[in-house]
């Protein structure tokens, strides 16, 4: 562990040294050992693409990939994460190239406000990749975790659904 | 909720893990998957002075058959354990179990070792140990010790397991060919907490019930044994009449555990209803 | 009542609704979407400023105590702490927070000597991280002194001495009293031959959004202006009373409005927040950020909903119903913010979609050791409405009719609009039989009762909701005060306006600015949408953004289900300025006169020749060729750009007796919900077999997204009827803090389809004659739920009268029911 002083005014705050690779891009930073995986990503990264609504593990709107399965970002310290690979939201499309699945739930109306969504469409990621053709209830099974008080689930259903397909197409043919 | 400060031990191995135990004794806690305790010290319930993070300790993380048990490393993912095929073949009850425990992304972190040491009563999984009687085995830098289910589970979030010490590896019997499970619950949202739990075991000779272990959980500060439905299903020929003699023998539990989902008349009636679900289900009527 | 075709007369409109439209009408994929998708939409929490710090709020454990000391001198030690401040320093420098009540409830943003509900702020920390923060608050040490506390509405109606929450209202807890009467009440009750009565009551529950309440404020001392950002609503309609609790003029107090993660209500007025924020930042000199955690939002948001206790009659004579009357106590909470504007509002439409003509009503508001209420989807319409269909499923019942027979009988005509109810209420327009018919005819309903009579036999319990609602949209102000006392009936507005701005640019594009903020429903997709109809441009050349307070407006934002009403006004009025404009500048381009000429498909062209201009070249020509136009045309200025302000489209004021209440919720749309359920009877499990939910709103703008909120309300619903429960112990302590036991329903507990169907009846009052939805499905859904369950236990006799029905609450009714049977 290191000692360094990381706030202008404060005490000297224990840190420990992570690598992490987030997005494709790898960082080397000192971390106070409570900082949890939210704040790392949203404060020093400044990826706010994930978004904080409990912090207590009950929403899943903070949940992102950390080597290749969903966590809650708000029950992990960063200072576990030594050697991960990170991705959250920012890592599926652009605005003017949007993944599949951010497609689909364009198209098929799956948000209203957002706040859910990064953390729906990482869980709908990791579900994808392990299961590229699930069905409507393996769907529902798999975005269970995920609280959204906007569209009532069917049109995110829906939308997973078909960007199944879609991809599904994309590869097949 | 943000947590309190604590200082992070990193060990990479059991020889590590025993001496950074030793060492903090009962200002530190073990940080398995963080799946209940981070919230808790997010909540601020709970600020250790030092945290354990056994996240990379080797040889924790395992399931394999040993003898007539298998043997799964206390840092087992839950979602290891509820994917594996050797876990379905072995202990279906688990399996059966497995169901209704959290989501895909809480299953992705946390372990079955993290569950149970963590001794919530309405969890699944305390009650399967015991309604199978499995052995827990609790590791220090003095060695092992290995303690049946039952008395491993000392109370609400206690355990038999002292500072300085962590479990390392719970062992279930594996199901002989005789033997029927059944597993219910009642959570009034799907992948919550149980509001009461009801698994069953029974051993069969034909149509007749050699021995029978009966479990309740969430409705009192422990899961345990309903003795009372197990005699009423010992020695019988287990029938739908049978089942319902069970389940109304569940009155013998007094649920102490209530809170605004369940007051005491409501666990009752869920217990019973559990019960003859899971035993249907054993006797293959479910 | 008949047909009170006068009230047509009154009508604005100048859009009538067409056959056919290029834009309105389509499931045009929203505007909003890409940068929500993709993690670039800018939340309040993503707002960062140079040097800022963290705030976070120490909150009572107590229900109800007296703040004897405080002492915060070791939190003030701890390093990375910058400032801690207590209630009372707050006060020296800001003054209560605003209240519509009247007489007003004196209310602190961070309590100065008295805490009366857990979760209420006591102190309040800045730090370098929201982490130390929190240490810091641990430090704090509070002496209370315990009073006792008042959780039982009833009780507090004759509460004395300490506990009493505002000694300086009267000597009691009770807030207001008020009997108001409409119609021949007495002789309706008098008369009928069958009156239904049931005790009825409607729990505590809240918007919940998934994105808390937050502000970041920056305080310029040089200037003293405050810049805040926030996820508020309403800023730009009473933001500036945020000003007057800082003690600065409004002038001096920008607010920024940033996306919102979800509201439903509980951000309507969110001013305790940016109050708190700002009188940090004005203290330690450094912008600050507070943001709620889920804790603080449970607890301390002011955004409970209705709690409602009622004894409710309904007069029935010869099959027909006549009169409504009933007793209610609201359980306020600790203060009150709105009044007794949730009451206001339930009296637009508390005779429902039926002919009934004499209403009584009693309410007691009271006070109670408990969070405030504030507007969450329905403002207290939605619990008249459950409780209105309860009474309409327990008639049908007791005369032994089909409840959607009887409810088709009592119906009004569709050629009885515009309706004018007893309460003086006016609904412009409906076809509530229509709506009826088609919800039956998508469910199937006699093919459900017949599966629900077979299924029975095989000792299963099913069954079959309906619910005929309304869903009033567009408010007007005079709800919020007409129920206070009629000698301080308080600051009696009667505004609730919405304006845009619209530019053209130089490239002939589109450029609107919105004066309310998002909150998830489609404020630009609604522009892009009905401004593209009117400029006859596509929609990828309209952008639109959001002004803040300073370049602003009037607005008054989404609430009600009034904001695509609102904004269609609003666009109508600026688009015509902006066509004029564009009209006269092709005249001259074209030396034409400018009536001779049409816009069409984004071209200005002469009428029966083929000469025309595209709106990116007059649009050019209008922004830098002012020499080459006339210049006697003197008012003829350069570019192209136009405001409007649009005002309610159809609002009277009440009577000063409030004998009459006047206009002021006319724009009624209409729903039908008819949910099939089973009932686990040993568990008390509800499960959802089929949800079909037909509404009316009108013309609609958007079918994609209206049916998002359809749905999204009725997930909302759901929550309300079975799941959610806002608990307080007897002692005050809110037993259901958290996101484990406050049951936001998951993908599991909504049904896998709920068939949404519109009937569209277009107001004659709005332009375009669209009607608002935005409270959606939340409207019904618990009505329609609540009669699903009681008709799957009918067998049993039980009565579903409670909200939550949990499965707890369930199972205890049907074990009673086993217990009386045995
Ligand atoms: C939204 C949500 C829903 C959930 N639903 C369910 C559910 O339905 N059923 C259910 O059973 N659980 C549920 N859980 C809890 C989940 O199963 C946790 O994973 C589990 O309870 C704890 O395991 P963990 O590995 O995360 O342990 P941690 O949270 O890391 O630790 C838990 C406790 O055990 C101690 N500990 C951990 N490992 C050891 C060890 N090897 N030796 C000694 N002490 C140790 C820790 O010090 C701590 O006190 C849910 C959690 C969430 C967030
Ligand atoms: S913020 Fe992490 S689960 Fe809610
Ligand atoms: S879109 Fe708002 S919470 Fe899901």
């Amino acid at each position: 562990m290191n000692k360094i002083a990381n706030v202008a005014e404060g005490p000297a705050i224990e840190t420990v040294q992570i690598n992490v690779e987030v997005n494709g891009v790898a960082y080397t930073r000192y971390v106070e050992p409570r900082l949890l995986l939210s704040d790392f990503l949203r404060q020093e990264l400044g990826l706010t693409g994930t978004h904080v609504g409990c912090e207590h593990g009950v929403c899943g709107s903070c949940n992102v990939m950390v080597d290749g399965s969903t966590v809650r970002s708000c029950l992990v310290f960063a200072s576990q994460l030594d050697n991960a690979k990170i991705e959250t939201v920012e890592s599926l499309g652009r605005v003017n190239a949007l993944h599949p699945l951010q497609k689909a739930f364009w198209e098929k109306h799956g948000l209203q406000c957002g706040f859910c969504t990064p953390g729906m469409l990482m869980t709908a990621k990791e579900l994808l990749d392990r299961n590229p053709r699930p069905t409507r209830d393996e769907i529902r099974e798999a975005i269970s975790g995920n609280l959204c008080r906007c569209t009532g689930y069917q049109t995110i259903i829906e939308a997973i659904y078909s960007a199944a397909y879609e991809m599904q197409g994309a590869t097949n043919g | 909720m943000k947590p309190a400060p604590f200082r992070l031990e990193r060990p990479d191995t059991i020889q590590a893990l025993c001496r950074a135990l030793a060492k903090h004794g009962d200002s530190a806690r073990i940080l398995a998957g963080g799946q209940s305790l981070v919230p808790m010290m997010n909540f601020r319930l709970v600020t250790p002075e030092v945290l354990i993070d056994i996240n990379r300790v080797d040889g924790l993380d395992y399931i394999r058959l040993d003898g007539d048990a298998l043997a799964i490393g206390a840092m087992t993912r839950h979602v290891t354990v509820k994917e594996s095929a050797l876990v379905k073949a072995n202990v279906p009850l688990i399996a059966k179990a497995y169901d209704h425990i959290a989501h895909v992304t809480v299953r992705n972190r946390g372990t079955i070792g993290g569950n149970l040491s963590h001794g919530d009563p309405s969890s699944e999984l305390p009650a399967v140990a015991i309604c199978l009687d499995a052995k827990f085995v609790v590791s220090s830098s003095e060695g092992n010790r290995t303690v049946r289910a039952a008395e491993f589970f000392k109370g609400m979030f206690e355990t038999d397991v002292s500072p300085g010490e962590f479990l390392s590896e719970i062992r279930f019997p594996v199901a002989a060919r005789n033997q029927r499970f059944g597993f219910d619950e009642f959570s009034p949202r799907h992948g919550d907490f149980a509001i009461a739990i009801a698994t069953v075991a029974l051993e069969m000779k034909g149509d007749t019930c050699v021995s029978a272990s009966v479990v309740h959980g969430g409705v009192r500060e422990m899961p345990g044994q309903v003795a009372d439905a197990e005699a009423a299903l010992r020695g019988k020929v287990v029938s739908g009449e049978q089942v319902a003699l069970a389940a109304k023998a569940t009155a013998s539990i007094e649920p102490t555990l209530q809170n605004y989902h369940g007051d005491a008349a409501y666990k009752s009636d869920l217990l019973r209803a559990l019960t003859a679900r899971a035993l249907s289900q054993a006797i293959g009527e479910g | 009542m008949a047909k009170e075709s006068h009230f047509l007369e009154m009508s604005r409109q100048e859009e009538q609704p067409r056959s056919k439209y290029n834009w309105i009408g389509k499931s045009m994929k929203r505007v909003e979407d890409p940068r929500l998708l993709t993690g670039k939409g800018k939340y309040i929490d993503d707002i960062e400023l140079p040097r800022m710090a963290h705030a976070a709020v120490m909150r009572s454990p107590h229900a109800h105590a007296r703040i004897v000391s405080i002492d915060t001198s070791k939190a003030k030690k701890l390093p990375g702490v910058l400032l801690v401040m207590t209630g009372k320093e707050a006060a020296e420098v800001t003054g209560p927070t605003a209240s519509f009540a009247s007489p007003p409830v004196t209310q602190w943003a961070i309590a100065t000597d008295r805490v009366r509900h857990v979760g209420e702020p006591v102190a309040a920390v800045v730090a370098e991280s929201r982490y130390i923060a929190e240490d810091a608050i641990d430090l704090i040490e509070v002496q209370y002194e315990e009073l006792p506390p008042v959780v039982d509405p009833r009780d507090a109606i004759t509460s004395t001495g300490d506990a009493v929450l505002h000694p300086e209202r009267g000597d009691n807890n009770v807030a207001m009293h008020r009997i108001l009467n409409f119609g021949p009440l007495a002789e309706d009750f008098a008369k009928a031959d069958h009156v239904v009565k049931r005790n009825l009551r409607w729990s505590r529950v809240a918007g919940m959004p998934m994105e808390t309440a937050g502000a970041v404020v920056d305080y310029d001392e040089g200037t003293g202006k405050f810049t805040i950002y926030a996820n508020t609503s309403m800023y730009n309609y009473v933001g500036w009373l945020i000003a007057v609790s800082l003690k600065v003029s409004a002038s001096q107090v920008n607010i920024i409005p940033t996306l919102a993660g979800g509201s439903f209500g509980s951000k309507l007025f969110l001013h305790k927040v940016p109050t708190i924020a700002a009188t940090l930042a004005r203290a330690v000199g450094r912008p600050v950020k507070f943001i709620e955690d889920r804790m603080d939002n449970i607890m301390s948001s002011d955004n409970h909903a209705s709690d409602r206790i009622y004894e409710a009659e309904l007069a029935v004579k010869d099959g027909m119903m006549t009169g409504l009357r009933f007793k209610v106590i609201d359980d306020y909470g600790a203060y009150l913010q709105y009044g007794y504007g949730t009451h206001g509002n339930a009296l637009s439409q508390v005779t429902g979609p039926y002919k009934i003509r004499s209403v009584g009503m009693e309410l007691t508001a009271v006070f109670t050791n408990k969070g405030q209420q504030g507007a969450y989807r329905g403002f207290g319409s939605e619990v008249a409405n459950f409780v209105l269909e309860r009474l309409v499923d327990a008639a049908a019942a007791e005369l032994g009719e089909d409840p959607t027979a009887f409810r088709e009988r009592n119906l009004i005509e569709p050629d009885q609009f515009p309706y004018k109810i007893p309460t003086g209420n006016v609904y412009d327009s409906g076809d509530y039989p229509a709506v009826l018919k088609q919800a039956k005819t998508m469910l199937d309903y006699d093919g459900w009762r017949k599966k629900q009579a077979e299924l029975r036999k095989q000792g299963r319990y099913i069954g079959i909701g309906v619910a005929t609602c309304q869903e009033r949209s567009v408010f007007s102000s005079t709800e919020f005060w007409f129920l206070n006392p009629n000698e301080t009936p308080g600051f009696t507005l009667t505004s609730s306006p919405e304006g845009i701005q619209v530019k053209i640019d130089p490239t002939g594009k589109a450029f609107a600015t919105i004066n309310a903020p998002f909150w998830g429903n489609s404020p630009e997709t609604m522009v892009v949408q009905i401004l593209a109809e009117h400029l006859t441009m596509d929609p990828a050349d309209i952008s639109v953004s959001y002004a803040d307070s300073d370049a602003g407006l009037n607005g008054t934002g989404p609430g009600g289900s009034r904001y695509t009403v609102m904004i269609a006004g609003a666009i109508t009025g600026a688009a015509k300025k902006i066509k004029t404009k564009l009209l006269k500048v092709a005249s001259h381009m074209l030396e034409a006169d400018v009536g001779d000429l049409e816009l069409v498909d984004g071209h200005v062209s002469v009428k029966g020749t083929n000469q025309k201009k595209s709106i990116p070249e007059i649009a050019l020509h209008a922004h830098y060729f002012r020499l080459s136009m006339p210049l006697e045309d003197r008012e003829l200025t350069s570019g192209i750009d136009a405001t409007h302000v649009y005002d309610h489209p159809f609002t009277t004021m009440p009577k000063e007796d409030r004998s009459d209440l006047g206009v002021f919720y006319p724009i009624m749309g209409n729903m039908c919900h008819m949910p099939v359920v089973e009932v686990d009877i040993e568990t008390g499990r509800i499960s959802f077999l089929d949800y079909v939910a037909v509404h009316d709103a009108g013309t609609v703008v958007n079918p994609m997204t209206l049916k998002g909120h359809i749905r999204g309300g009725t997930a909302a619903g759901i929550g309300t009827a079975i799941y959610e429960h806002l608990h307080y112990d007897k002692a005050g302590q809110l037993t259901t803090a958290s996101f484990a036991d406050y049951l936001i329903p998951t993908a599991f507990e909504v049904p896998q389809d709920v068939r949404a169907g519109h009937v569209e009846t277009p107001s004659p009052f709005t332009e375009f004659g669209i009607k608002g939805g935005g409270e959606g499905g939340r409207m019904g859904a618990p009505a329609a739920i609540a009669s699903a369950v009681e008709d799957a236990l009918r067998p049993m006799g039980i009565r579903v009268e409670s909200l939550p029905i949990s499965p707890r609450a369930l199972r205890e009714k049907i074990r009673e029911s086993e217990r009386l049977k045995a």
